[in-house]
C-alpha cells in the first residue's frame, strides 16, 4: 500500500469514528515532518472520561504485527458497523487523545520502520 | 506471577501432551500408524479415526499442534486470541485433513510470499497457520493421482508452496467482501482458490468425487476428550479470574465477534477460556442428545469453535446462527445427526458476528442460507477445501453484508444532509 491510500484508510477510520457521534464540526490536519507523519483530528463534541481512557488505551495498545499486517487491511475501508480505532492503535507510532475546551482531539504520529520519535513533535510528556 | 502468553503456552502444550498419552496408551503402535495417516487421502470428509485409527490421529493432531506452537514461538508472537484459535483449530482438523506432510508447503509457501512482499513472516503468520486449510491439495497430487514417486513428490511439494505464496494477497481481498463478519475468512480464500485448482484438475480429468469416511465407534475416550478439555478451561477461568472470572465472561458476551476481535485483550484471558469452556461443553451436550457420533471431525470441529471462543465466538451470537442452520435441517429433511448437519450447526459459527452486530433476525436468516450454501459448497472445490463451512459461510456473509450495506445507505440514510441540530 502506498503512502497516500494509507493516509486515506487511517483518516477514513478516525473520520467515521468521529461522525458516529454526529459532529457540527469535524476538522483534519496533516503535516509532513521529518521522520514521518502527524496526522490530527478534532471535533466539537463533548466525550466523557471514560470514553477518553478507553481510546488512549485502544490507540496505544501494544503493536500486533500478526494482526497488523492481515486484519490492519481493514482500516478505513470496511466501515459497515462500528468504528474500531484499535485497528489504527497496531499501526501508528503513538497517538494522543486529549479533550478540548469544546470537543475532542486525536494526535497520531505515523511513521516508517525507521521511525526516530525525536526528529516529531510528540509531546514530552507523552 | 504468570502472565497469559505463559499460561496459554502451558494449556496448549498440555492438550499436546493429553493427546499424545491418550495416542499411545490406545494404542502402542500409534507412531507407525501416524507414518502411514501422511500418506493417505485427506480431502473432505476423511476422518482419519475411522482410516487410520485412534491413536494415529491424536498423534497426528498433537504434532501438528507442535508445528504450530513452534511457529508462533520462533517468530516471538504472543499467545492470545487470534493465536489460540489457529493452534486449536490445526489440531481439530489434523484429525481430518491435515497432516504435517501436507501442511508444511502452504506454510513454507507464506514465508516466500512474507519475503516477496519485503514484510517480516510474522505478519502473515495467522495466514500461514490457517492456510493449511488446503493440505489436500498437496496430498491429493502426492498421492491419489498415481504419478510416479518423484513427480509426485515434487508436484506436490510445488503446487503447495504456490498456494501459500497466492494466499495473503487473496486473504486480505476476501476480508473485504465481508468486512470481517466471517470469522474462518481462510475458509473463504481457500475456497475460492480450490476453484481454480478443482477446474484445472478436472480439465486434466482427474476425477474429484469423492466419499465420505465418518467413524460411528463413539468409544468413551472419544466421548470424553471435548469435556475434559472444556472442564480444565472452565476452571481455569475461575481461578485465573476468581471474583470477576463471570463479570468478565458476561461482557465478552457483550462483543459482536468481528474480526478481529481478540477477546483475551478486549477482556480479559479468564472470561475466554470460561467462554471457550461452555461452548465445549454445550456443543458435546448437543452432539450427543442428537445421537452423533464423536470421531474425527466431530471433536476437530468443536475443538476449533473452542478456539475461536476466544477470537469472536460467544454464547450471545452464536445461538441465532445456530437456530437458522436448525431451521433449514429440519426444513430441508435432513437427520440432526447427519454429517453436514451435524458440522454445519457446529461451524455456522463462522458467521456469528453478523448476529452480534446486526441482531437476532439477521443471524437467523443468515445461518439458514448458510446450511443452503454449505450442501453444495463442497463439489466446488472438489472437496480440496477443509474449511467448506468458512467458504460457505463467506459466501453467506458476503451476501447479507452487501444487502445491509445497501439498505443502510439507500433505505435508511436517503436524507443523508440531515445535520444534527
Amino acid at each position: 500500500m502506498n503512502q497516500k491510500n494509507y493516509i486515506m484508510h487511517l483518516i477514513g477510520e478516525l473520520s467515521s469514528y468521529i461522525l458516529e457521534g454526529e459532529p457540527k464540526r469535524m476538522v483534519i490536519s496533516l503535516h509532513q515532518e521529518k521522520d514521518g507523519i502527524h496526522l490530527c483530528i478534532l471535533d466539537e463534541k463533548e466525550h466523557s472520561d471514560e470514553e477518553i481512557e478507553r481510546l488512549n488505551m485502544e490507540m496505544n495498545s501494544k503493536k500486533r504485527p500478526e494482526l497488523s499486517g492481515y486484519y490492519g487491511a481493514m482500516v478505513g475501508k470496511d466501515l459497515l458497523g462500528t468504528a474500531r480505532l484499535d485497528l489504527l492503535g497496531w499501526q501508528v507510532k503513538h497517538a494522543t487523545v486529549s479533550k478540548t475546551s469544546e470537543g475532542i482531539k486525536i494526535d497520531l504520529w505515523i511513521g516508517g520502520d525507521s521511525f526516530d520519535d525525536r526528529n516529531f513533535t510528540i509531546p514530552k510528556e507523552a | 506471577m504468570l502472565n497469559q502468553d505463559k499460561i496459554l503456552k502451558i494449556i496448549i502444550s498440555t492438550i499436546i501432551l493429553y493427546f499424545i498419552i491418550l495416542a499411545f496408551a490406545i494404542d502402542q503402535t500409534s507412531f507407525m500408524g501416524f507414518l502411514k495417516l501422511q500418506i493417505m487421502p485427506a480431502r473432505l470428509i476423511n476422518d482419519f479415526i475411522e482410516t487410520a485409527g485412534t491413536g494415529p490421529s491424536l498423534l497426528n493432531s498433537a504434532i501438528v499442534g507442535i508445528i504450530a506452537m513452534a511457529i508462533i514461538w520462533i517468530n516471538k508472537v504472543e499467545f492470545s486470541g487470534p493465536t489460540f484459535a489457529p493452534v486449536l483449530t490445526m489440531m481439530g482438523f489434523a484429525l481430518f485433513g491435515k497432516t504435517v506432510v501436507n501442511i508444511l508447503p502452504i506454510i513454507f509457501g507464506v514465508y516466500i510470499a512474507a519475503k516477496l512482499a519485503k514484510k517480516e513472516f510474522r505478519q502473515y503468520l495467522i495466514i500461514a497457520l490457517f492456510g493449511t486449510a488446503l493440505g489436500p491439495i498437496v496430498s491429493l497430487i502426492g498421492i491419489e493421482l498415481g504419478l510416479s514417486l518423484f513427480t509426485s513428490i515434487f508436484l506436490s511439494i510445488i503446487i503447495g508452496i504456490a498456494t501459500g505464496i497466492l494466499l495473503p494477497s487473496l486473504a486480505i481481498a476476501m476480508l473485504h467482501l465481508h468486512q470481517g463478519y466471517n470469522l474462518y475468512n481462510i475458509g473463504l480464500t481457500c475456497g475460492f482458490l480450490g476453484l481454480f485448482f478443482s477446474g484445472i484438475l478436472e480439465g486434466l480429468g482427474v476425477d474429484l468425487t469423492t466419499t465420505i469416511s465418518w467413524n460411528t465407534g463413539n468409544s468413551p475416550i472419544l466421548i470424553s476428550i471435548i469435556p475434559t478439555i472444556s472442564i480444565v478451561f472452565i476452571i481455569l477461568g475461575l481461578l485465573i479470574g476468581k471474583k470477576r472470572a463471570i463479570t468478565n465472561f458476561l461482557k465478552i458476551q457483550k462483543l459482536s465477534g468481528r474480526l478481529p476481535s481478540d477477546f483475551m485483550n478486549f477482556n480479559s484471558l479468564d472470561g475466554a477460556l470460561i467462554n471457550s469452556g461452555l461452548i465445549g461443553i454445550i456443543a458435546t451436550i448437543y452432539v450427543y442428545a442428537v445421537g452423533g457420533a464423536f470421531n474425527g471431525p466431530v471433536i476437530g470441529a468443536i475443538l476449533t469453535v473452542m478456539g475461536f471462543a476466544a477470537f469472536g465466538t460467544n454464547l450471545r451470537n452464536s445461538w441465532p446462527v445456530i437456530l437458522g442452520v436448525f431451521i433449514a435441517v429440519n426444513l430441508f429433511g435432513y437427520d440432526l445427526n447427519d454429517p453436514n448437519a451435524l458440522l454445519a450447526i457446529i461451524f455456522v459459527t463462522t458467521i456469528a458476528p453478523l448476529a452480534g452486530e446486526f441482531g437476532i433476525s439477521i443471524g437467523i436468516i443468515a445461518g439458514f442460507l448458510h446450511f443452503s450454501m454449505v450442501l453444495r459448497t463442497g463439489s466446488w472445490h472438489g472437496f480440496l477445501n477443509l474449511y467448506n463451512n468458512g467458504f460457505a459461510g463467506g459466501l453467506t456473509a458476503t451476501l447479507m453484508i452487501a444487502l445491509i450495506q445497501w439498505f443502510k445507505d439507500n433505505i435508511l440514510n436517503i436524507d443523508f444532509f440531515k445535520f444534527r441540530k
